[in-house]
């Protein structure tokens, strides 16, 4: 049978495009196409799992000269974690949506997917375009003062990321002649060195302000703070996570050099301390949570660069700690629409993530750590050891303040967004039990 | 004519272009001039992706009796799309700052803004 | 305090910029084989740059005269699609943040030059828009310009006439519509031919209107697109007014 992987970017795009038309079902039709978009990359996810990678060429044209979609285990994982998940985050908040909510939400999720599926990097900047325009209207949608202020501070940075991720590719077509991500991986050696540095800056630049890496990271806690719980929760899983895969792709397959390791393990290390230790300090919780995902997105950063230099741990403890972070970050912003933890689906969600998060055996986290503790003694950074160990101390300190001042009996949620909560938190379960990641990481991906 | 020396000059106005809209960006206090500043720093952008497309001597990339010639066409049609899409950006900020502007009553940002 | 900042942050960037751009000799050709590509599926390595496979493959494959409108349309259709999308996207969070708004009418009138030229300008506007956007393939232009063309008159009428407004439904119809003619001409491509985005129809004589292939059809749907929706950003932006 033949796949076609377009279809998971076209169809929520046709979808979001008639919305309009039929105003009063708009939250329905989208629904129904968020349900379509999840099964597709279910089964996309297990055709490349039992696979291998699979392409598409659009426009019938073979790359370079066209676009195509590449799809390895990396990828498959990530659109399938960004669609599940924007599926049990539509049931819980797609009741009280009007048309237009559900519209950019729509094309929030079909941008960060194309983010992960494309094999062309200035196919990658449109979609990166698509997924923060929606974004920047999402967090702007709650219309009071601390929601626009995070979209402004959010447009402002996110404009200059934008116009420095097209002079990075600029500079990389002026010596290259060519858009392909694989393409200018097999000839980078080419290149002039001082350009091919500068472009690598431009693009690291402009990608790490989505994917919140330090010092790019100002906007994160306006944003997450001003946005509504829903909104922050779709931020948590797709589009930091769609960029930090695109970081990936720009560290392992076009600039896999030792000097590029190196430059993004010590971003890694000061993003995940300076999270970490800011996020101890925050008395509001989604200001907490918004810090606390800055660290983590240090600590995939750290596993990330690690898994450039061929280190066997350290592409299965990035992957862990993806899969960890969206399904427990994600659910803990919804629970903190209720100031207190009220009843066992409550409970549940939030000790489980808190738990995935700290690192605790056998959920996702824990593996996460546990392999990128791993990689790095292979590596002999003893260093970055012992800040990994002393962030997870600060991590422990304000989760345990946080589960010890939230236990209680005060809020009251719905039962589809109880739901909703607990399904998420139970991925942090799941991926930690199933032997998924490890298959997952040793199959063969585009470009070697 | 040196068709060479042409690309020198528009790489200098594409520099002063994105220094000048940085300089905007970090020092006005005024958000609708952060804004323009960041479309001045995206033509600035555009600008150096249509002059890596020059060949000296070329034509526009239309069939062209007359000429042998004809520029890359390739940056053209990236910054087609690049334009439009600083132009979505821009408008979905007046937007913003429209609604910003009647929560606060005025333009400028607060210093609890700070980053 | 800040304004040093920014000096010292501007003048560092402009020499960084500056250094790099030097290094950027222009070439005489593409054709050199530096810029020879690999195809990534198969591994191969061709003999001609992308650019130049451009120029010189265009007529024949895509029956367009026009390079870069081919690329838009055909060889890139893909991020174009996205390129409406984002536009489409904006459009809808301007209409979702202002969408409390009442309609309040505009101070000043405007003056007799104005509002007479304004209405003599309409029609030529709009024509020269189509133009533009139904001879996409064979001259300059194409869907997006002949969208702000179309754009453009009618904001010429917002301005002269504070009472003038373009039916919100029917504006919001059309961008739905042509945006959705848009893929499904894709979905089409992966039914009839073997891709998205795929030309499933005869390619023609190129240098006549109805040639190209899909390409005409694309930028027209573009072309009301665009035209439609910075009309309907704009009149969204007049309602504001106070």
């Amino acid at each position: 049978m033949v796949i076609h992987p377009v279809l998971l970017i076209a169809i929520p795009l046709i979808t979001a495009f008639i919305i309009p038309i039929f105003k009063k079902y708009g939250a329905a039709i989208a629904g129904g196409a968020i349900a379509f978009n999840m099964g597709y990359a279910i089964g996309i996810f297990f055709h490349v799992y039992s696979n291998g990678k699979i392409y598409e060429t659009i426009a019938g044209f073979n790359p370079p000269i066209g676009i195509f979609l590449a799809i390895d285990s990396l990828s498959a994982l990530l659109a399938l974690i960004i669609n599940l998940f924007a599926f049990i985050n539509f049931v819980a908040i797609g009741k009280e949506a009007n048309y237009k909510f559900s519209m950019l939400y729509l094309l929030a999720i079909a941008g960060s997917t194309g983010i992960v599926i494309t094999g062309d990097i200035f196919n990658m900047f449109v979609f990166f375009e698509i997924t923060a325009v929606a974004s920047y209207a999402l967090i702007a949608g709650k219309k009071d003062k601390k929601a626009l202020e995070g979209a402004i501070k959010y447009m402002v940075l996110g404009s200059i990321a934008s116009s420095f991720i097209l002079i990075g590719i600029a500079l990389i077509y002026s010596q290259l002649k060519t858009l392909n991500i694989y393409d200018i991986a097999a000839r980078i050696a080419s290149m002039d060195a001082k350009i091919k540095w500068a472009s690598f800056a431009m693009l690291l630049t402009g990608i790490g302000v989505e994917a919140e890496i330090f010092p790019l990271n100002g906007w994160v806690p306006s944003a997450y703070q001003g946005a509504s719980e829903g909104v922050a929760s779709l931020l948590s899983f797709a589009p930091s996570k769609a960029a930090i895969y695109a970081i990936a792709r720009l560290m392992l397959v076009i600039f896999p050099f030792h000097a590029t390791y190196e430059i993004a393990l010590w971003v890694g290390v000061i993003t995940l301390l300076i999270g970490e230790l800011a996020a101890f300090m925050q008395e509001d919780v989604k200001r907490m949570l918004a810090y606390s995902s800055i660290g983590q997105m240090g600590m995939i950063l750290i596993a990330f660069s690690l898994a450039s230099q061929d280190l066997k741990y350290a592409l299965i403890a990035s992957l862990f700690l993806i899969v960890s972070h969206a399904a427990s970050k994600s659910s803990l912003f919804l629970l903190s629409k209720s100031e207190k933890m009220h009843g066992m689906a409550s409970k549940y969600t939030g000790i489980v993530s808190v738990l995935s998060l700290i690192g605790m055996p056998p959920l996702a986290g824990f593996w996460g750590k546990w392999y990128l503790m791993l990689a790095a003694m292979d590596e002999k950074l003893w260093l970055v050891i012992i800040l990994i160990f002393f962030a997870g101390i600060v991590e422990t300190a304000y989760f345990a303040r946080y589960l010890h001042r939230s236990i209680g009996n005060d809020g009251e949620l719905s039962l589809r967004y109880k739901a909703a909560m607990a399904a998420m938190a139970s991925f942090a379960i799941l991926f930690g039990l199933l032997p998924l990641v490890y298959k997952i990481a040793s199959l063969p991906l585009w470009g070697g | 004519m040196n068709f060479a020396a042409l690309t020198l000059p528009c790489y200098i106005t594409v520099a002063a272009l994105l220094s000048i809209g940085l300089y905007g960006v970090i020092s006005k206090s005024n958000l609708m001039k952060i804004f323009i500043s960041l479309s001045i720093m995206e033509t600035g952008v555009n600008l150096l992706l249509i002059t890596i497309g020059y060949i000296p001597g070329g034509t526009a990339p239309i069939e062209n009796a007359n000429f042998a010639k004809y520029v890359d066409p390739l940056p053209q049609a990236l910054v087609l799309t690049a334009i439009v899409i600083g132009l979505s950006v821009t408008a979905l900020a007046i937007a913003v700052l429209i609604s910003y502007y009647q929560k606060n009553g005025t333009l400028e940002y607060k210093e609890g803004m700070k980053w | 305090m800040r304004r040093y900042a920014g000096i010292a942050v501007a003048l560092l960037f402009f020499a960084f910029s500056i250094s790099i751009f030097i290094q950027l000799i222009p070439y005489d050709s593409y054709e050199g084989s530096a810029y020879h590509y690999k195809n990534p599926i198969n591994g191969s390595v061709a003999n001609e740059s992308v650019p130049s496979h451009y120029i010189k493959e265009t007529r024949n494959e895509t029956g367009a005269v026009n390079a870069v409108t081919a690329i838009v349309v055909e060889y890139r259709g893909f991020d174009t699609l996205g390129e409406v999308t984002v536009l489409f996207t904006a459009a809808t969070g301007v209409s979702f943040l202002l969408y409390q708004l009442h309609k309040k009418m505009q101070r000043r009138e405007a003056n007799l030059i104005t509002k007479e030229g304004s209405k003599i300008v309409l029609p030529f506007a709009l024509l020269t828009g189509a133009y533009i956007f139904i001879h996409g393939h064979l001259t300059p232009g194409g869907g997006f310009p002949g969208g702000s063309v179309i754009a453009s008159g009618f904001l010429l009428m917002l301005l002269a006439y504070p009472k003038f407004f373009v039916n919100e439904k029917r504006l919001s119809y059309i961008e739905s519509i042509s945006g959705s003619i848009f893929v499904i001409i894709g979905l089409l491509g992966l039914l009839l031919a073997t891709s998205f985005l795929q030309n499933f129809i005869p390619v023609g004589k190129p240098g006549y209107l109805f040639s190209a292939g899909i390409i005409p059809l694309i930028y027209i749907a573009i072309g009301f697109k665009v035209g439609s929706e910075l009309s309907s950003i704009v009149q969204k932006l007049k309602e504001v007014e106070e």
